[in-house]
């Protein structure tokens, strides 16, 4: 990670999480609010308005299908590339891999239980990967398509944008359950890892993953929408992330850790993500290491959703504000840039 | 303030950009009037006048900072403009819906999108977003990239990428093809091609192509106008030789006097200045030879006009209108206005 002092890229940060169109910014300013792209995204949220978009209406609804079906299109071939290619595939392996070692050297109890430690270790890991999808994955994946240009590409062409949201995500759903998927499995054959018990574990474990990827996901394109560049989107996002997972209790009992850490973690996703896939994964029995003595099931759903209206209530106008920032200027001045950065640290 | 004012001693050019021309049958594809913008109470651009017909090849010229990429951009409809009247197709940019954008293609010189698609597949998929896009493999023949079609796009050469990024452009069969320094980086074999095919779109579809480039002799090459657009303002708009000839370089008469010195003179008129000669002297003339103003003459006798610290961007924006074909005579001459 390079430590860029680049003031220009400060500014760039400052300007982009500023809510209104800084005046005197050129880049910021008098920059076209497309009917194109935010009915797009309307679309993409179900809240179709219509607002006075040139064009007749009753060919409103086949153009979204249209959009539907080009961005799940898209995603299947994002998602063949993402298959093919070997170092995209090796940071969610290695992930799994990590998991699993460690899962496969922890050998004591859960504090007054019989239940192996591993079994929540396992189960915060499995939270923290959609978590990590969803945060840290995802943002990177659009800041990355934003700086090389498809953002723009996408946005001069008829139903792109709405497309382009559609196989986001698809490829961030299907990347979450394998994801979770291959880890389940795999420790479930290699180190005796746990599996829900019975149909109410595994709706638990459904609800919590969908909910789950609801919460983290619209929040991961939010800030996707708004980070500066690839290089520093990596390093702006690691450390909230890591600290979360430290103080989350994702890999061990959040009862060890200072009240006032657990009050600050328990207002974010990430405690409550693990704490429901735990209640799936886990006997009952293991409630006695929880905080509350109990799962607490109505609190996580409660947190997940607000997160997820949070997230949505965030992503709309970022991305859209993203979308129709983007300029040829934009992208050559962005690319100038990296180049003259990328210069100076070699 | 118009650019009338501006190309006043240059009837053939003033033509060109005349204002107020009456829409009679034809409406142009683009048309702007007095268009203005400004950043921050800083105007960049003082009132433009454009218009530009269908299947005309359209060439924006000027130094970095003079305003191309903001008036393009406009009429792109991915910036607002702070004042004036557009019209791209029949319809303000601002307001283009998805069917406006379907009619209009893009080649920018910054894409790097797609890296790991390979070049057939992503062809193939931006041709679904369109009602009746161009078949993808003639499309890839069109553009030289049959060999290609199984590559990943980032394993493509500089040329090969651009391409590709015209390919794209054309796929959804656009009536308005926006070509932003299309050629950058091609080797004189690539822009010989790259140059035919625009032609052909222009000449046999009809399509309407608007280029910006800093590249004097592919402006000269491809475009049925030129505009010349220097700190905001249009300074010169008509084809390649009435500008040429118009707007101030004046042509340079050479000879070989009696004596044996050797003479230069600047004229309006050479063939005057020729014949009067003849006419004087007593047999042939010694090394005569008249050279007619350049493009690039005009270029540099526009961008210099603008050069008293108006035009921030002007210094490397005339290093690179210089890159070529300068055969060194008369350096200083030619730019005394």
């Amino acid at each position: 990670m390079t430590n860029s002092t680049d003031p220009a890229n400060g500014a760039d940060v400052r300007d982009a999480l500023d809510g209104t169109e800084a005046p005197d910014s050129i880049d910021g300013a008098n920059v076209i609010d497309a009917p194109n792209v935010i009915d797009g995204v309307n679309k993409m949220n179900g809240v179709n308005v219509n607002d006075g978009a040139p064009g007749p209406a009753k060919k409103a609804n086949r153009p979204t299908r249209r959009y539907w079906r080009t961005g799940f299109l898209r995603g299947a071939i994002e998602l063949r590339h993402l298959l093919r290619n070997p170092r995209e595939m090796f940071g969610q392996l290695l992930n799994v891999a990590v998991a699993l070692m460690v899962a496969g050297f922890i050998s004591d109890d859960v504090p007054g239980t019989h239940i192996p430690m591993a079994h929540l270790t396992l189960a915060g890991f499995a939270a923290y990967l959609l978590f990590q999808i969803g945060l840290v994955n995802l943002p990177q994946i659009l800041v990355t398509e934003r700086e090389e240009g498809a953002l723009l590409r996408l946005r001069a062409t008829p139903g792109g944008i709405p497309a382009y949201l559609a196989a986001k995500c698809l490829l961030v759903v299907v990347m979450a359950v394998g994801t979770l998927a291959l880890l389940l499995i795999a420790a479930a054959l290699l180190v005796d890892g746990p599996l829900p018990h019975g149909p109410g574990g595994w709706l638990t474990l459904v609800w919590v993953t969908a909910l789950g990827l609801l919460a983290v996901v619209p929040l991961g394109a939010a800030i996707g929408a708004v980070l500066p560049n690839p290089r520093e989107a990596l390093a702006l996002i690691m450390v909230p992330v890591m600290g979360l997972l430290t103080t989350s209790g994702a890999m061990f009992p959040i009862t060890s850790l200072p009240v006032l850490v657990q009050k600050v973690a328990s207002v974010f996703p990430l405690k409550w993500m693990a704490q429901g896939l735990r209640s799936a994964l886990l006997p009952d029995a293991a409630r006695a290491a929880e905080p509350a003595g109990s799962w607490e099931l109505p609190t996580v759903a409660l947190v997940l959703t607000a997160w997820a209206v949070l997230g949505f209530l965030l992503a709309v106008p970022l991305l859209r504000r993203a979308a129709r920032r983007e300029s040829g200027s934009r992208l050559t001045a962005r690319h100038r840039k990296a180049a003259l950065s990328g210069a100076i640290a070699a | 303030m118009t650019t009338t004012g501006h190309t006043s001693t240059t009837p053939m050019a003033l033509r060109a950009t005349t204002t107020n021309t009456p829409l009679t049958t034809t409406q142009p594809i683009i048309r702007a009037r007095d268009l203005t913008m400004s950043y921050g109470g800083v105007d960049v651009l003082h009132g433009i006048d454009l218009d530009i017909h269908r299947g005309e090849i359209f060439a924006l010229l000027g130094p970095n900072g003079a305003g191309k990429t903001t008036t393009v951009e406009i009429l792109e409809g991915f910036r607002q403009r702070s004042a004036g009247e557009v019209r791209v197709l029949g319809a303000d940019p601002e307001r283009g819906d998805d069917a406006w954008r379907g009619r209009i293609g893009l080649v920018l010189q910054s894409w790097r999108d797609h890296r790991r698609w390979r070049v057939a597949e992503l062809l193939a998929h931006f041709a679904t977003y369109y009602p009746d896009p161009r078949d993808p493999a003639e499309l890839l023949s069109l553009v030289g990239l049959t060999d290609q079609a199984d590559r990943q796009v980032d394993r493509l050469s500089g040329g090969q990428r651009r391409r590709l990024d015209v390919a794209l452009g054309i796929v959804g069969r656009p009536e308005l093809l926006f070509l932003d320094e299309p050629t950058t980086g091609f080797d004189p074999e690539a822009r010989h091609d790259f140059h035919v095919l625009v032609e052909r779109l222009a000449r046999d579809e009809g399509v309407t192509v608007l280029l910006t480039t800093h590249d004097l002799v592919e402006a000269e090459r491809l475009a049925d106008r030129i505009a010349m657009l220097v700190s905001g303002r249009i300074r010169a708009c008509g084809t390649p030789s009435e500008l040429a000839r118009g707007a101030a370089a004046q042509a340079e008469v050479r000879w070989t006097t009696d004596d044996g010195t050797a003479r230069r003179e600047r004229t309006e008129d050479p063939s005057r200045l020729v014949w009067e000669l003849h006419r004087d002297a007593p047999g042939p003339i010694a090394d005569l030879e008249v050279r007619r103003p350049t493009l690039e003459d005009t270029y540099l006798h526009m961008v210099h006009r603008e050069d008293d610290g108006t035009d921030g961007g002007g210094d490397s924006g005339v290093g690179e209108g210089l890159g070529r074909g300068r055969d060194g005579h008369g350096d200083g001459e030619t730019r005394a206005a």
